[in-house]
């Protein structure tokens, strides 16, 4: 595929925000979003909530996106301060459930991005369940903030 | 049998108790990896040391008198270490400009096979500008992880050869006197490294005025 194609892909595919292709899925994709990395850095990740509606576990089995070489579904584990990025063959969300992929646990990590990503791209993905349905969204590129409380220049000594 | 006889075979049970608890129990695998968790390891003391950046060396004696956050992380890092520096970031931005001029932050890298010099220099500063990117041998590295306790293993690569460094995710405060003030650990807010900061600037401060 070529360059301008994929970009007329993304334009597309960015003008209908969380079009789902299973419409009928008891899964329901929300707030989903790339991090901004460094220009140079060669991976990122891709976070969302995943909620299920449904009476039957489902998993999240793969994820595909054009930005990247590879997409892989990892976890982390912190082995006492140590965190321990893993691959995982699948992410779980419960019947009636939601799973969090967030900073920090699940996420759907992408290797070799195939160009620089800038805050408000939008990075096509899609996902494949374990009843077969998939669902193809977009996540916007975010710089990542942790909640940083109002500053309160009463408290500041002067 | 005798009450003599009784006595001794008493004795004897007891120390072979006795020998087979030094020798052969195990505490349960909960006590051990307590006993093995970082914070029961040998206190870090943290200390001088010299690395590379793409502008030259950075040796942390020349740092007297400022405040010095350490992190240890690589730029392959997809998560762990671009929440640990945006987390920085956002504690040098909610500074005065005055107290920044005061702090040098450090992004060491434990994957010096991968991160050049000029990798480091394009990616650290990314964050905030006060962040720069050091490293060196591996050696190196390991020497200057071992004084902070900082832990890491390069993992096994994959079919493609990239591999991932598991690695320990605290940011370290080095106050105005060198010395290894404080390790916050992973997740912890932005106002945490500010209070870490402040604290050490005030200890500088409070050491340099002679009050009348």
């Amino acid at each position: 595929m070529n360059r301008s194609l994929i970009q007329r892909a993304l334009l597309l595919i960015a003008a209908f925000p969380l079009y789902s292709v299973a419409a009928d899925s008891a899964l329901r994709i929300d707030d989903p979003y790339v991090r901004l990395v460094p220009p140079n850095a060669p991976a990122s990740a891709a976070f969302m909530v995943i909620s299920n509606s449904g009476s039957t576990e489902r998993q999240l089995l793969k994820a595909q996106s054009p930005a990247a070489k590879t997409v892989e579904l990892h976890t982390h584990i912190n082995d006492h301060g140590v965190m321990k990025m893993r691959q995982v063959p699948s992410i779980a969300i419960k019947a009636n459930g939601r799973t969090e992929l967030k900073p920090g646990s699940y996420h759907i990590m992408l290797i070799d991005l195939k160009q620089a990503l800038n805050e408000g791209d939008s990075v096509p993905l899609t996902l494949s369940f374990d009843d077969g349905s998939t669902q193809q969204i977009t996540a916007p590129v975010r710089k990542i903030q942790a909640a940083a409380p109002a500053m309160d220049h009463g408290a500041m000594k002067h | 049998m005798s009450r003599r006889a009784l006595w001794i075979l008493l004795c004897v049970g007891l120390a072979a108790l006795l020998a087979w608890l030094s020798f052969a129990w195990q505490p349960p695998a909960g006590v051990a990896a307590l006993h093995n968790a970082p914070q029961r390891a040998e206190t870090p003391t943290g200390g001088d040391f010299t690395l590379a950046s793409a502008d030259g060396p950075v040796a942390l004696a020349n740092y007297r008198g400022k405040v010095v956050l350490l992190y240890f992380g690589y730029t392959f890092c997809p998560d762990v270490c671009p929440t640990s520096l945006s987390t920085i970031a956002q504690a040098l931005s909610m500074l005065t400009a005055g107290e920044l001029e005061r702090v040098n932050s450090f992004l060491i890298s434990v994957d010096p096979g991968r991160d050049t010099m000029a990798v480091l220099k394009a990616y650290a500063p990314f964050f905030h500008p006060n962040i720069v990117g050091i490293s060196g041998t591996a050696d190196e590295v390991a020497q200057v992880a071992r004084q902070y306790g900082a832990r890491y293993m390069k993992q096994k690569p994959d079919a493609d050869g990239r591999y991932a460094v598991d690695h320990s995710s605290f940011t370290y405060v080095i106050g105005a006197d060198g010395k290894l003030a404080a390790s916050l650990p992973y997740a912890s807010p932005p106002q945490h490294i500010v209070d870490a900061i402040r604290a050490q600037l005030g200890a500088a401060h409070a050491n340099q005025l002679t009050r009348p």
